[in-house]
């Protein structure tokens, strides 16, 4: 490779090399560049909110707020729920899986043809509870087994390979699932049956809050402890972190890696689809279609990434998060400068978030000792 | 660092058990289960409109024999493998798993037909009464059609092992002339167009009677197609007379399309045929296919873009859509007169600015998240190019970016009066801009800069050590790259005539990653190839539009697993993520014949050099 193929490139900033090496380029750009951006930010923030608070005519009053924080929480345990199969996954294999958001897509949509069945029964609303149960049963084996297939399909033969491969392998997978569930049930979107005792607001401590979202938090924050009692207590929890802490040694102890990585993504796959149902009774209207799944997805992710990738802890803590800064910002930052429709900016938000905790904050906020690998 | 993956290859086993195996049952099972699949997510119904042979066999069904093909070819070769290498076994190992293959199909359609097609149909919106009655049983009563499958596949399974038994030229012969004969069918509208164009601007009058009947082949048509096909495979693939050497050049001189002609008279010849046809194609193809190719030269030149990024500096950048929007949205904004400035400049003028407001963008977006390592990476500029989109969508900034209702009359670059609306004249201006693209990217390649992309790609402390700055270089990077994806956006912008946020979403960026994957990662002629095959042939094939993502998605996953350097892979490239293969190779070579791997090694050296 001769060198003087360098001054016939037809771009400008190679024709002396030298002094691309020694010109602008010297600049710490990158630093400029975020010392700019957050101070920007900074500003934007302290002057957005104090504006919003200071309005005389607010949209919100106390109890306003406190409901948007409500949704908040409601929101973020369900992001929290999402984010642990991310987060789950990258602790063992180092990988993204892009096409989580697809998992849980596939069971919510798969269960709603059970709920249908159910609400034309008429056994849906005659007892609820078990109803609900049941299409919790559907879901989570539907995005279990979505799961479990796309690691034995598409991941398995992609071990040790160059990361961009397996990346792009996921993204793969997720349009893979999407059109094919759109192939199967159509592309149309289908409104989940209303269950008449979720529907109403009650009081907690004073605290406003509808039915909906208090049953979200808990059954999700149920979820989220067996999950962490699974980690801690039993034996594939244990073989779990092993294996995430080192293959090789992990196997050599005996552990079947194989077998341990499909049980993370079952559990992956277990609260994805148990988020599922979750999320299609919290949000009013509760629509599925193909591509539901790919917007929780991101702000899982953005959840996962928030409260440090690979930590459980910090997914639930992230999400949480996650859920009440989307809930609350956009009217808090922005109404104060008379932005139009302020929720239309809520995806903003937390693409933002992600965006800053990766470019500031990359191990997130519980930083595990990750930090390097970012 | 990476475990070694557990390799999935079964070795044989020393002691042979009997043919009639599990194996056999589970390719089978496989097998039925994908065609289940086929036909549960509607493909096959979808193309039964699809002629392959006129009255005969639809891509619908087509797609259901090659399914149970490939289950009997699979399992012979896996009773290969468990070491069964007598011929009969192998064939009725095809049989069996064939025979498993139709009758789990034969399964699902007698379940679907017992809960009534109705039900089923609330469920999966694919099964019609049509589907069960006519397309899968013929019309003759579903217990006719589960006998058939059943049957079918048992036959097809044994010609499946039967291909699987011909010796390596043979069966490659065979497979390409059947591709020959099903693409051609499917290419008919194309080719018919082609030649009614070709009679009306140049007065030659070729009869295609003999080809096509109606919508598919004639048989005539498939007999030659055939013909031609095998043919084509069988002369490509005669031993060669010539010495090694010269036909290693005259393969890597093949890889490089776009390396300059080699002094044989038959390639000046052959460079020649095609800068005419280049020249020529909008009098060939005529208005509607003019349209599909600027499509498609508009992904070439985000392909040749991204291809910068990813494939040269390895940055997975999910968010190319991005650059795609800024080229689109600047050229808009500078020329409309429907937007905020009221159009001050005409194309020509524009151009340069649209360029550099996407470089600097490029380096805007591009400064903050250096230090990300590769994944992160790619969330994080897909959720730029998500930002942008919720951006120009939003009624904040309405009067600026036109919201929802976009900016409408884009007018065309102007040029000595002719009409550079219509595509077929459009055609030359994506035409050059593509070639000009196209020669930036190669000599950037092996360049100096594209020398420490490389280095930086394969390992960046490593290259950070031997003195690349890093951080300048990934910016250069994405400078490029932007100015290069930025010119699609403003040509789409033009053929177009307007832009809406609903154009800028996150699909743009998986087409032109899927356009460069498929051609491989870094390959110049792979963009080329990528963008012709996963944009222009679903326009073509409307058929197609509706599964187009799906595809795309299972085109990621199948080269990602069985190619990942794509299929005209840059030799670079292929060597390092065949690096441990290679290695292994190697490793096995020198246990067991000394100094031979030395040897083997300079050689894909001077494969590479070209």
């Amino acid at each position: 490779m001769a060198d003087d193929t360098d001054t016939k490139t037809p771009e400008p900033t190679e024709a002396t090399p030298g002094s691309f090496q020694r010109g602008i380029m010297r600049l710490p750009v990158r630093t400029i560049i975020l010392s700019v951006l957050s101070i920007v930010l900074l500003i934007f923030i302290v002057w957005g909110t104090s504006r919003t608070l200071s309005l005389e005519v607010s949209t919100f009053s106390g109890d306003g707020w406190k409901r948007l924080i409500s949704d908040g929480v409601a929101r973020g345990a369900i992001y929290a729920l999402i984010a642990m199969g991310y987060t789950l996954v990258y602790g063992i294999l180092f990988m993204i899986n892009f096409a989580h958001g697809e998992v849980f897509m596939s069971g919510a949509f798969t269960a709603f043809f059970m709920a249908r069945w159910l609400d034309q029964t008429g056994f849906l609303n005659e007892s609820p509870v078990i109803s609900l149960l049941i299409l919790f049963a559907v879901s989570m084996t539907v995005s279990t087994t979505i799961a479990v297939v796309l690691e034995r399909v598409a991941y398995r033969p992609l071990r040790g390979a160059p990361r961009l491969v397996p990346l792009i392998t996921a993204i793969g997978a997720s349009l893979f699932l999407q059109n094919t569930f759109r192939g199967f049930y159509g592309a149309s979107a289908e409104a989940y049956p209303t269950i008449d005792i979720l529907a109403g607001s009650i009081e907690i401590l004073g605290w406003p809050m509808r039915k909906i979202q208090l049953v979200v938090v808990l059954a999700a924050g149920a979820l989220m402890l067996g999950l962490f009692l699974f980690i801690r207590k039993t034996k594939t929890g244990r073989a779990m972190r092993a294996v995430g802490e080192d293959k090789e040694i992990a196997s050599l102890m005996g552990i079947d890696v194989d077998r341990t990585i499909v049980s993370t993504f079952a559990i992956g796959g277990l609260l994805a689809g148990a988020a599922g149902i979750l999320f299609v009774y919290l949000f009013r209207g509760g629509s599925v279609n193909f591509f539901m799944g790919f917007f929780p997805g991101i702000k899982a992710f953005t959840a996962a990434v928030l409260g440090g990738i690979g930590n459980v802890v910090g997914a639930g803590v992230g999400g949480l998060l996650l859920g009440v800064l989307e809930a609350v910002g956009p009217f808090l930052l922005l109404e104060g400068f008379n932005v139009p429709s302020p929720n239309q900016l809520q995806l903003l938000i937390s693409f933002s978030i992600l965006v800053l905790v990766l470019i500031f904050r990359p191990g997130g906020l519980l930083g595990s000792a990750d930090e390097e690998r970012a | 660092m990476a475990v070694p993956a557990t390799v999935q290859r079964e070795t044989a086993p020393t002691e042979t058990s009997s043919w009639l195996n599990r194996s056999l049952f589970t390719t089978g099972a496989i097998g039925g289960l994908v065609v289940v699949y086929l036909v549960a997510v509607g493909m096959v119904e979808s193309f039964q409109s699809l002629n392959v042979l006129t009255d005969v066999l639809s891509l619908g069904r087509a797609m259901i024999i090659i399914s149970f093909l490939v289950v009997g070819y699979l399992a012979s070769r896996r009773l290969q493998r468990l070491g069964h290498e007598a011929e009969g076994p192998r064939l009725a190992g095809g049989i069996v798993a064939g025979a498993v293959a139709g009758g789990v199909s034969a399964l699902v359609l007698l379940f679907v037909n017992l809960i009534g097609v109705e039900h089923v149909r609330r469920m999966f919106q694919s099964f019609t009464v049509n589907l069960v009655d006519n397309v899968l049983s013929f019309g003759q009563g579903v217990a006719f059609g589960a006998i058939a499958m059943v049957v079918g596949g048992a036959v097809l399974g044994l010609a499946g092992a039967g291909l699987a038994l011909l010796p390596d030229r043979l069966r490659r012969a065979t497979l390409t002339g059947l591709g020959t004969a099903i693409v051609v069918s499917l290419a008919n509208t194309f080719i018919v167009a082609v030649f009614r164009n070709l009679e009306s601007n140049f007065g030659l009058d070729i009869p295609l009677g003999w080809l096509y009947t109606g919508t598919g082949l004639a048989y005539s048509g498939l007999v030659v197609m055939l013909a031609a096909g095998f043919a084509v495979s069988w002369w490509r693939t005669r031993t060669p007379p010539e010495p090694e050497a010269t036909r290693v050049e005259a393969m890597s001189g093949e890889r490089s399309l776009l390396g300059l002609v080699r002094g044989r008279p038959a390639k000046v010849v052959g460079w020649l045929a095609l800068l005419a046809l280049l020249v020529l194609m909008p009098l060939i193809v005529g208005q509607f296919l003019s349209q599909v190719i600027n499509t498609v030269g508009i992904y070439v030149l985000l392909g040749l873009g991204l291809n910068i990024v990813v494939g040269f500096a390895g940055l997975l950048d999910l968010g190319y859509v991005a650059f795609f929007a800024v080229g689109a949205y600047a050229t808009a904004i500078l020329t409309s007169s429907a937007s905020f400035l009221g159009g001050p400049f005409n194309f020509w003028v524009a151009l340069p600015l649209v360029v550099l407001i996407a470089v600097f963008s490029g380096i805007l977006i591009g400064a903050p998240v250096l230090r990300l390592r590769g994944d992160y990476l790619a969330i994080v500029t897909l959720g730029f190019g998500e930002i942008a989109r919720v951006f120009i969508a939003s009624i904040w900034l309405q009067d600026y970016l036109g919201g929802a209702q976009g900016i409408l009359r884009i007018p065309g670059p102007p040029l000595f009066g002719v009409n550079l609306r219509d595509p077929t004249n459009l055609y030359y201006i994506i035409l050059a801009f593509c070639l000009i693209a196209a020669f930036v990217a190669w000599r950037l390649k092996d360049s100096r800069v594209g020398r420490a992309w490389a280095a930086m790609r394969e390992d960046e402390t490593v290259a950070e050590a031997m003195g690349i700055s890093i951080i300048n270089y990934k910016l250069l990077a994405f400078a490029i790259g932007a100015g290069v994806g930025c010119l699609g956006g403003a040509f789409f912008a033009i053929q177009v005539g307007s832009v809406f946020p609903n154009s800028m979403d996150l699909l743009v960026s998986i087409n032109a990653l899927s356009v460069i994957v498929l051609g491989g990662m870094g390959s110049i002629p792979g963009v080329v190839l990528g963008a012709f095959g996963l944009v222009g042939l679903p326009e073509l094939l409307r058929e197609f539009e509706e599964f187009r993502l799906l595809i795309y998605g299972a085109v990621l996953v199948a080269l990602m697993i069985l190619k990942p350097e794509g299929l005209l892979p840059e030799v670079r490239r292929r060597r390092e993520l065949h690096e441990r293969e290679l290695e292994e190779e190697q490793y096995e070579g020198r246990v067991g014949e000394g100094a031979e791997p030395v040897l083997r090694a300079e050689a894909s050296e001077d494969e590479e050099k070209k």
